[in-house]
């Protein structure tokens, strides 16, 4: 979700295997520089290889161009890589977020086969994906300052998660803005 | 070969929150078919008593032979009992109802809301086979899965989640619900396509019902 000149984003940390859980700490949010996240709901394994994949095109895109790439170019990375798997995809839907240029907030969102979607307020994926499209459309309101984001994001979250089986055993939510990271479990 | 399907989806979402002395009933009025529109007047709101509302998205076919059914077996109860039923005697009939044609359906998601017999508001919420439940507050149809979280933080108090439940129904005042259920609809109508056009309101309170309706996003 993006507030002003800050952005944030959060997960559940249920592992499962349809109904039986199988960890309540897992990692889906990751970190591809100081300014620049990618969550990845779905397929466990996919989640964990695409995240390798896309750090390992991140650090010698960092050793050839000597910065760090902005959120909009690693989108178009993320949508290239799974469109290359266009006829046997990952299982996977990430949710990107970053500041750019002049620390704009960036998101967006792709399907598993790297359809990109960008949105200027929030984007949302994973199993319970329609409740939050819901809780986030009624609590989001443009420019909020970081504590105020953070509490609603934290509110979508839980309110989202609660109604769906196959989220929830926690969230985790990251405020980044452009001097400070704020994680939060 | 096309088989017949004898159900079709019409779209649509239908919400009732209960309070101390109140009940608000809600529905869109959009029908759809597939991607298109065919009214943006149809409503799914039913008056079976005067003070016992049934609101119900799904297949509009067999919402209305629902509600016809329904408002025979309540004429027959007045002509018995000499009373009109109850809100709770009516949740029971319409789960019975259901349940008759467990193995052919009425595709209808149903939200029932009233006062019951001491004046408190109730809402009693449904599936398609007549499993019922009362709540503070419940919301069916395409839009539902968007809506339920966001009456979940609003409502906290009578959420079924919290076990066992604080309160049966909501501490908010009148007006009060019904300017979250325009906000709740205001946001289902941004994100799901079958829910828009207009909304339809009914509050029941002791004085009688009263109706509301409002615009909604058209596209």
């Amino acid at each position: 979700m993006v507030g002003k000149n800050c952005f944030a984003i959060a997960s559940d940390r249920r592992l499962g295997v349809q109904l039986q859980t199988v960890a309540t700490d897992f990692q889906r949010v990751f970190k591809i520089h100081d300014k620049l996240y990618i969550g990845l709901s779905g397929l466990a394994t996919d989640v964990q290889t695409l995240y390798q994949r896309l750090v390992f095109r991140h650090k010698l895109y960092q050793l050839r161009e000597e910065r760090d790439m902005k959120p909009q170019t690693f989108a178009s990375l993320v949508s290239a890589l799974l469109y290359e798997k266009r006829f046997g995809p990952y299982f996977c839907q990430p949710v990107i977020a970053g500041l750019g240029e002049d620390n704009e907030p960036f998101i967006c969102t792709m399907d598993c086969i790297g359809a990109k979607e960008l949105a200027k307020d929030f984007v949302v994926s994973g199993t319970a994906s329609e409740s939050l499209y819901g809780a986030c459309e009624s609590m989001y309101k443009p420019n909020m300052e970081p504590e105020e984001l953070f509490e609603t994001v934290s509110q979508a979250l839980q309110a989202s998660v609660d109604r769906d089986c196959l989220s929830g055993w926690g969230g985790y939510v990251l405020v980044v803005t452009p001097t400070e990271i704020q994680e939060r479990g | 070969m096309a088989r017949f399907d004898p159900y079709e989806n019409n779209g649509g979402t239908c919400v009732a929150i209960a309070g101390a002395g109140y009940c608000v009933v809600a529905a869109d009025m959009r029908l759809s078919v597939g991607y298109s529109i065919l009214t943006r007047d149809h409503s799914k709101i039913a008056h079976l008593a005067d003070k016992c509302v049934l609101a119900s998205s799904g297949f509009q076919g067999d919402v209305k032979a629902l509600q016809k059914n329904l408002a025979a077996k309540e004429l027959v109860y007045e002509h018995n009992h000499n009373k009109k039923m109850s809100c709770p005697a009516m949740a029971q009939l319409l789960s019975n109802t259901l349940y008759y044609k467990r193995f052919f359906p009425y595709y209808a998601f149903n939200v029932l809301g009233g006062l019951d017999s001491e004046g408190k508001g109730c809402v009693f919420t449904y599936d398609a086979v007549g499993s019922y439940e009362r709540t503070g507050y419940s919301a069916q149809g395409t839009g539902a899965t968007l809506m339920m979280p966001v009456l979940d933080n609003q409502l906290k108090s009578p959420s079924p989640l919290l076990l066992p439940a604080r309160d049966a129904v909501t501490p908010l005042s009148e007006a009060e619900a019904v300017d979250l259920v325009k906000d709740v609809f205001a946001s289902a109508t941004e994100r799901d396509i079958y829910t828009g056009d207009k909304l339809e309101i009914v509050i029941i309170n002791s004085s009688g019902s009263r109706r509301e309706c409002i615009e909604l996003r058209k596209d």
